[in-house]
């Protein structure tokens, strides 16, 4: 239900073609080691790609960031297993940055609450 | 779209299609005889195949320009100047890859092949893309429609399967090869067996398409067998239709 209100409340008013809409080419993969920890706000595994939302508080303040990463099925082969990442805990995500510099990027991989990594 | 660690092993030639086997891979077919098989038995689940001490292949590395005609060359270079600075595909918007990169770019997520003796399923995790290759008795071509993954026939050459692939739309959204709906793809499947009991499948494929190209196109590809593994369910458009739903629940949609 959490997902539901979120998800749909940040995307009223978007096109529904754009809602299916992923793209890796705001990320730059190349830089693969920036290690952002957060309280999940919202962490929904999917195809193509999960989305991650993580509140971060850090010398810009405390925020809302929105993270991509590798695809359920992706995840679930590097170890990713239901209810491993749930709201409220702290993870880690070695993530590759947005390319312009602003909050987000894209989850390579994740370490869980429990120190279990994948 | 498929995620950064996928990958596929193709190359390109443009001289007549011939027959190419991985230098690793010993020259053993399995035979029949050996399981008492009419034929090879490619059922199971295939991964990428990488050879044994093989760098892992670089994603994004140069590709050979591709022999395209110049109206072909006109309407993927204007796909190309849409997509390319949004980094778009199809998969990124929950649509199958299509014949031949459904094929060629199976791997990363597992392919499964359900062998029976007039119909083959291949399955492809990413997108859960299926394809069904009749070896029975073909279809009416009246019956026949254009699709992504085309309309492919099977049958034997020994232990080689060859698979015949037309009725393919133009695609010009393919990552390697993109194609009119003049296209045939033809693929030949061989069963080999690693000196360290590796079971490889390996699809020599062959494209022609005259609309489209000045050349034919050939590619190999190479899976190997993965005890153990199963394809997961590939849902794309779960969380759209969550946010359609919630949507209706706002009252913010559109009249039906």
């Amino acid at each position: 239900m959490i997902r539901l209100l979120a998800t749909g409340l940040a995307l009223i008013a978007a096109p529904c073609v754009a809602l299916a809409h992923h793209s890796a080419i705001r990320f730059d993969l190349t830089i693969r080691d920036n290690m952002v920890s957060g309280i999940v706000k919202e962490f929904v595994p999917a195809n193509p790609h999960t989305k991650i939302v993580l509140e971060i508080t850090d010398d810009k303040g405390t925020r809302d960031v929105e993270f991509e990463g590798h695809s359920r099925n992706n995840y679930y082969r590097a170890g990713w297993r239901d209810g491993m990442v749930k709201v409220g805990d702290k993870i880690t995500l070695q993530s590759a940055p947005t390319r312009d510099g602003s909050d987000g990027g894209y989850a390579l991989g994740v370490i869980a609450a429990d120190g279990t990594r994948f | 779209m498929l995620a950064p660690n996928s990958r596929e092993e193709f190359s390109m030639s443009r001289s007549s299609p011939k027959l190419k086997l991985g230098a690793t891979v010993l020259g053993l077919m399995i035979a029949g005889a050996a399981s008492g098989a009419e034929h090879p038995d490619f059922t199971g689940v295939w991964g990428n195949y990488r050879a044994p001490g093989a760098a892992a292949p670089q994603r994004g590395a140069a590709q050979a320009p591709l022999p395209l005609r110049a109206e072909a060359k006109a309407k993927v270079d204007a796909y190309r100047a849409l997509v390319d600075p949004r980094g778009d595909t199809p998969g990124g918007f929950c649509l199958g890859t299509g014949m031949p990169g459904s094929m060629l770019g199976s791997g990363g997520y597992p392919m499964e092949i359900v062998q029976h003796k007039d119909l083959i399923l291949v399955v492809y995790e990413a997108h859960a893309e299926i394809r069904r290759i009749y070896l029975g008795e073909p279809a009416n071509p009246a019956d026949l429609f254009p699709d992504r993954n085309g309309y492919s026939i099977g049958r034997w050459e020994g232990e080689k399967l060859i698979v015949e692939t037309t009725h393919l739309k133009e695609a010009v959204d393919q990552g390697r090869y993109p194609h009119s709906d003049q296209a045939k793809v033809v693929e030949e499947y061989t069963l080999a067996v690693n000196a360290d009991g590796t079971k490889v499948l390996t699809s020599n494929m062959t494209m022609t398409d005259p609309a489209f190209y000045t050349q034919t196109i050939t590619a190999e590809k190479k899976w190997q067998l993965q005890p153990g593994v199963r394809l997961l369910p590939y849902e794309c458009n779960e969380p759209l239709w969550d946010e359609h739903l919630e949507r209706l629940r706002q009252g913010q949609d559109e009249p039906g």
